[in-house]
């Protein structure tokens, strides 16, 4: 069973600071939905006012379109996955599992069927009576997991709980999580600064950036088409070239920079006027080395500085005629040894993979 | 002599001394304990004896010296003591941990403030504790008439344990916060969002927690309150504790039957320390084995260095208990030599002193002045010295009186 969360204009505040300001977003029931930010973007405290250990200042939380103000975190349909899992030291692994039907007055028989229940979904049968100290940091992660999940709540929320894991675990934690998620199919929201965990697991994923949604939607279109200069730059990487727009028609846009003039597919809800400042972006794997009969929208002369090998890709580290410095990225598998430093290069990409934003805030300043 | 040898070797002269200094009194008292002298001492060695465990003794003179068996004061003492640290124990526990939970809830501008009060009542002397109790239950027992309120308010049992309370509360209270500090806070919340109740947050999860701090200072605060005296001597009014019987024996004359006492407290809190360490360790190679488990689940295979065998070591203490043995070994054989132990020993020497205190009685007796000498005899008397006081000359230096 799961239920819809609505933040309805929320607003926390601390003093006269503003964790989070006027937050609209509805999440749908049976949604894996990711808040995605920076550290000390506000995204804890929004995971505390759903969950109801904070109080909005303004706003108002709906859990399964019903107002949760005054309703406390012991009486929500949520449950949270702490960041440092906030396992129960002082018991077992079946204690821990059983603790919330416990305070509710379960008979131990009927904790105990549902604990075995649980261990069984986090494959950790038989493991129940161990001491949480006895466990390794992945069953300790599944079996905050279990806990949260033996009351059955409608809402999952979990705040950067695969942070303290090393990158091979993370990432079959990362499967683990979303396999369960499809098998209980209660809506989970997910707390990240990673933007790789948020987009290989979440339906939707929502950017957010000082106390601010900076945009909402799918992973691939936050990805592909981001509509403010901080997402595409937090998302992912991307070069940003600055300039003014020189051009727009119906569905392309043109921008004047020091390096030349680059065309882009128009950002449908981005209203951009000729002569407003204005950035291009685009990403390191969409620039290319053009080969004989390639022809591409726009190109760019760039000259090789460095380079560093990251296994699957190499990363070329390169400065452009007005010293603005670029990165492009080329898969292993290809043949690069004619690069070197020094090397004079032009590159080109599709005006599909670029996108051109008004001038602001980008996360990499 | 290589230097790290000297360095050792007064490392462990640092160390003895330092352990003669902390234990030498308290052995010497507990070997004083067995001779059957009437004064705690050592040399010189009367007899080895138990007595001052037991009966104690009826002196040739006819004073009875009370045994630690047969002092019906230091019992009631004892028993007084043991009920005021019960109720100091259940009311400066809940009391002190109540204030630690406080602590962690203010705000931060109050913290300061709010600690530093919380620990003012033990930089009060304890003197001023126990008389501002009494005075206060002094007036309030007498608004009440003769009833209960009255009764209660000149109850030195119950005032001990208000006053006690004041500041071994504050111990406990110290010994919580300390806990409280590492405590992760978001167990609490864990457990709120899990659906628990404040209360059962305390129930299941602070208290818990706190279950070792709670032991500790349940400790700490009845030996505060059994070693208590200077509160004690004023709130506890016309009852006795121990320490105050203690007080008023060592005001009379002290004897081997404190020697005794302390023996056999030194010897209940020895057992009770080697009972909890042998209790820890045992839990602690519990916790350790299956760590090990544990380790060797998860490990490969090639990662476990060799099997762990058990083999016989030899303890670090042993020079200690080899001299321990040897001195007693020692003492044992001297006693056994000289024939000083048992009742024949004791009889005889009782006989000695009072053979001497007829002797003493005689010489008296032979020394008591005749009618003659009193009247003046050779020496003394009026004779030779003349009627002082009719001396006239007598005051002329002095001037007189005017």
């Amino acid at each position: 069973m799961s239920a819809d969360v609505e933040l309805n204009n929320v607003s926390v505040t601390f003093g006269s600071f503003y964790a989070a300001k006027s937050v609209n977003v509805k999440i749908n029931g049976g949604e894996f939905f990711s808040f995605l930010g920076p550290s000390g973007c506000g995204k804890t405290t929004l995971l505390r006012a759903i969950s109801g250990f904070q109080d909005p200042s303004e706003g108002s939380v709906l859990i399964d379109n019903k107002d949760m103000s005054g309703i406390g975190p012991n009486k929500r349909p949520t449950s949270l996955i702490f960041q440092n899992l906030a396992l129960f030291p002082l018991m077992s692994v079946s204690e821990n599992i059983a603790f919330s039907l416990e305070v509710r007055g379960v008979s131990k028989g009927d904790r105990q069927k549902r604990a075995d229940e649980l261990l069984e979904l986090i494959a950790l049968e038989g493991q129940g009576e161990k001491k949480v100290h006895q466990l390794s940091g992945g069953q300790k992660q599944r079996v905050a997991i279990a806990r949260a999940l033996a009351v059955e709540p409608k809402v999952l929320l979990l705040d950067e709980p695969l942070s303290a894991l090393d990158l091979k675990l993370r990432q079959r934690m990362r499967t683990e999580l979303r396999e369960i998620q499809k098998r209980v199919n209660i809506t989970f929201i997910y707390i990240t600064h990673d933007q790789g965990e948020a987009l290989t697991m979440s339906d939707r994923i929502a950017v957010m950036n000082e106390g601010e949604i900076e945009q909402i939607g799918p992973c691939d279109e936050v990805y592909n088409n981001p509509l403010t200069p901080f997402v595409a730059t937090f998302v992912g990487e991307n070069n940003p070239l600055f300039g003014k727009v020189k051009e727009t028609n119906q569905n392309k846009i043109k921008i004047e920079t020091p390096d030349g003039d680059f065309v882009s597919t128009m950002n449908e809800n981005k209203k951009l006027n000729i002569g407003d400042e204005a950035i291009a972006f685009v990403r390191p794997e969409s620039l290319f080395i053009p080969r004989d009969g390639d022809s591409f929208d726009n190109l760019i002369d760039v000259d090789i500085e460095s380079f560093e090998f990251e296994g699957n890709i190499k990363n070329f580290y390169a400065t452009l005629k007005s010293g603005t410095k670029i990165k492009f990225s080329i898969p292993n598998a290809i043949d690069t040894s004619s690069i070197s430093a020094g090397t004079k290069l032009q590159l080109g990409f599709e005006s599909t993979k670029s996108s051109i934003l008004p001038k602001a805030q980008l996360a990499i300043d | 002599m290589k230097p790290t040898y000297f360095i050792n070797f007064m490392m462990g002269m640092y160390i003895f001394i330092f352990f003669a200094y902390l234990f030498g009194p308290l052995i010497i008292m507990s070997i004083t304990a067995f001779n059957s002298a009437e004064f705690p001492s050592i040399s010189p060695w009367e007899c080895f004896s138990f007595r001052w465990f037991n009966e104690g003794k009826i002196a040739y003179d006819g004073q009875h010296l009370a045994g630690l068996l047969s002092d019906w004061r230091l019992h009631d003492g004892i028993i007084s003591s043991l009920i005021i640290g019960a109720g100091v124990v259940s009311l400066s526990v809940p009391i002190g941990m109540a204030a630690a939970i406080v602590l962690t809830q203010v705000r931060s501008q109050l913290r300061d403030i709010y600690y530093s009060i919380s620990i003012m009542p033990v930089l009060f002397p304890g003197v001023i504790i126990g008389i501002s109790t009494v005075v206060l239950w002094d007036r309030i027992a007498g608004l009440g008439g003769d009833g209960f309120i009255s009764d209660v308010g000149r109850n030195g049992i119950f005032l001990t344990i208000l006053a006690q309370t004041c500041f071994i509360s504050t111990y406990c209270f110290l010994i919580f916060v300390a806990r409280l500090q590492r405590f992760d806070q978001t167990q609490e919340e864990a457990a709120l969002d899990l659906g628990a109740t404040q209360t059962q947050v305390f129930f299941k999860i602070l208290v818990p927690y706190l279950m070792p701090a709670i032991a500790s200072a349940a400790v700490i605060a009845f030996l505060f309150s059994f070693e208590n005296y200077n509160t004690t001597v004023f709130s506890i009014l016309s009852d006795q504790t121990l320490t105050t019987v203690i007080a008023s024996k060592v005001r009379l004359g002290i004897s081997p039957a404190l020697s005794a006492l302390a023996l056999t407290i030194i010897a209940l809190t020895l057992i009770a320390a080697v009972t909890y360490e042998i209790l820890r360790r045992r839990s602690e190679k519990k916790y350790a084995q299956s760590q090990e488990i544990f380790v060797k689940e998860k490990a490969a295979s090639g990662r476990i260095n060799k099997e762990y065998k058990a083999g016989f070591k030899v303890p670090k203490g042993i020079v200690a208990i080899l001299l321990i043995l040897v001195f007693v070994t020692y003492g044992a054989t001297q006693i056994v030599k000289n024939d000083l132990y048992g009742q024949s020993c004791i009889d005889a020497a009782d006989q000695q002193k009072k053979s001497k205190f007829l002797e003493q009685l005689q010489t008296l007796e032979s020394n008591e002045l005749t009618e003659e000498e009193l009247s003046g005899g050779s020496l003394g008397g009026t004779e030779d010295y003349d009627d002082i006081f009719g001396d006239p000359s007598l005051f002329q230096d002095f001037g007189g009186f005017d």
